[in-house]
């Protein structure tokens, strides 16, 4: 739990801020809030999801886990996201694993009352369909992604994707734990990483990413990450004037 | 073969008693008021091999409940660059953006097996599903397994190999098409699975030699779906226990 003193303001997170000030203020006494540790497993497959939870920063990946306990990202939610949709879609438990990959925080919401809302036929549940419409896309891309695009440009649409989740262009991530989202060897990325880094487009130090030349990194990737975030931005409510 | 004389009548979309079609599975979970609804508002139309229902970024002006002909949904970036994320028939539907509230297309959709469905305006649909719970219910159910269904396809792609992905592929259309015979091109099949065609061709000879299936001019039977089911990934069951789990 956060200090009472250092409350910031939920609507930092895209959907609640897209809220109209009623909804919003109807909501708020119901929204609880937390703090989301680096590495931290929010719900592993098949648990019984208690909340969901509104990011105002940070990442969390969601991540498919096979029966034989191979995986590999299949969407990154930030501020713009909510974690737990399954429970809307009427499953409680869930088919993903959610990892803290950049520290976060988060309001969260019960069970009991997110249902409530969305089957109340309101702002929220307008808001969060276009939400599952946009993670749709993003899957959708993710699998060609993964079929057609060499290693290095995945690691570049996997870099961009996660900057544009972060406040700074720097980025506390081990080679191995981007490997195991990419659901590739550790080689791969290090390879990859090791390129971008003799071109200048990036610094590597124990576990630090400093991304220092962003247009460049973007004309190396491939158009997956562009369409993915064209289709975000064209389904979801824009960010907040304050850059949030 | 198909008459239409029963066309739009209730029976006909959900149950197979008395037509030869399969029952839509989704419909079917209908209660008969619902269905007569529906029905009265959706049209039974045949759809062709190759016809195109929705491109990707355009607007999905119908949604469609199949009952035997199905359905490939292909994510792609150009057309080149694409793979197949869903293969939809009776147990299925497709069209779901308007469900989320959102008219423009997610995926490219093209009939992979001539036959009939019931299609629906998209505003009906919507209509349908805010006059019936039930209706509203097992849509959401549906498309949860379908969210569930497209990460394990993105984690397929990644591991599994063109054998056991093309095993898969190929199971899957037996159950949709219900015969173990259907018509294909290793041309295609390369574009479903995203592979290049030498290496559909390589795992297909691969197959036919071990006699677990049989390819002649384009049509491709099923004889020994056991076996194929063992050279396949666990996906195909995986996807399987998925649907039944919350389907069911």
């Amino acid at each position: 739990m956060l200090e009472t003193l250092d409350v910031p303001d939920p609507r930092l997170n895209r959907l609640l801020a897209a809220l109209s000030t009623t909804e919003f203020e109807s909501l708020e006494p119901h929204l609880e809030w937390v703090h989301l540790p680096l590495g931290e497993v929010l719900y592993e497959p098949g648990d019984v999801l208690a909340h969901v939870y509104f990011p105002i920063e940070g990442i969390i990946s969601l991540l498919y886990v096979m029966e034989d306990g191979a995986s590999a990202e299949i969407s990154v939610v930030g501020n713009e996201g909510m974690i737990g949709v399954s429970l809307l879609m009427g499953g409680d438990s869930t088919s993903s694993r959610a990892v803290v990959q950049s520290t976060s925080r988060a309001c969260r919401l019960s069970r009991q009352r997110i249902k409530a809302e969305f089957n109340r036929n309101g702002e929220l549940r307008v808001l969060l369909l276009r939400y599952m419409q946009a993670l749709i896309t993003q899957m959708a891309q993710t699998a060609v992604c993964n079929r057609h695009h060499s290693i290095e440009q995945q690691f570049c649409r996997w870099l961009l994707l996660s900057l544009d989740r972060l406040p700074t262009n720097q980025l506390t991530m081990t080679q191995e734990l981007i490997a195991n989202m990419l659901g590739v060897r550790r080689e791969g990325v290090t390879e990859a990483a090791g390129k971008l880094q003799r071109q200048g487009i990036i610094r590597n130090n124990r576990g630090q990413i400093n991304v220092l030349d962003r247009p460049r990194l973007e004309a190396l990737c491939c158009e997956c990450y562009s369409v993915v975030k064209k289709e975000t931005d064209r389904l979801l409510p824009h960010p907040a004037p304050n850059g949030a | 073969m198909r008459k239409r004389t029963d066309t739009g009548a209730p029976a006909a979309l959900c149950s197979g008693m008395k037509s030869k079609r399969s029952p839509n599975q989704i419909l079917a979970t209908l209660s008969k008021v619902a269905l007569r609804r529906v029905a009265s508002v959706g049209e039974t139309v045949d759809l062709v091999f190759g016809q195109v229902l929705y491109e990707q970024g355009k607007i999905e002006r119908y949604v469609y409940f199949p009952m035997d002909a199905y359905l490939s949904q292909i994510s792609s970036l150009d057309d080149k660059t694409r793979i197949e994320v869903g293969l939809i028939g009776a147990e299925g539907m497709v069209g779901s953006s308007s469900f989320f509230g959102v008219e423009i297309a997610p995926l490219y959709t093209v009939v992979q097996g001539s036959g009939t469905a019931l299609r629906l305006d998209a505003l009906r649909f919507v209509q349908g599903l805010a006059r019936d719970p039930g209706f509203r219910a097992v849509m959401n159910r549906y498309l949860y397994v379908r969210l569930t269904q497209l990460g394990q396809m993105i984690v397929c792609v990644r591991f599994h190999t063109v054998e056991q992905r093309l095993a898969r592929w190929l199971l899957l259309t037996r159950d949709r098409a219900g015969s173990d015979t259907f018509q294909l091109t290793h041309e295609y099949l390369a574009l479903m699975l995203g592979v290049r065609r030498v290496g559909i061709t390589q795992a297909a000879t691969d197959f036919q030699k071990q006699k677990l299936i049989r390819y002649h001019r384009g049509s491709i039977t099923i004889l020994n779906g056991a076996e194929l089911q063992a050279a396949s990934c666990d996906c195909y069951a995986a996807a399987e226990r998925i649907y039944e789990q919350h389907m069911n």
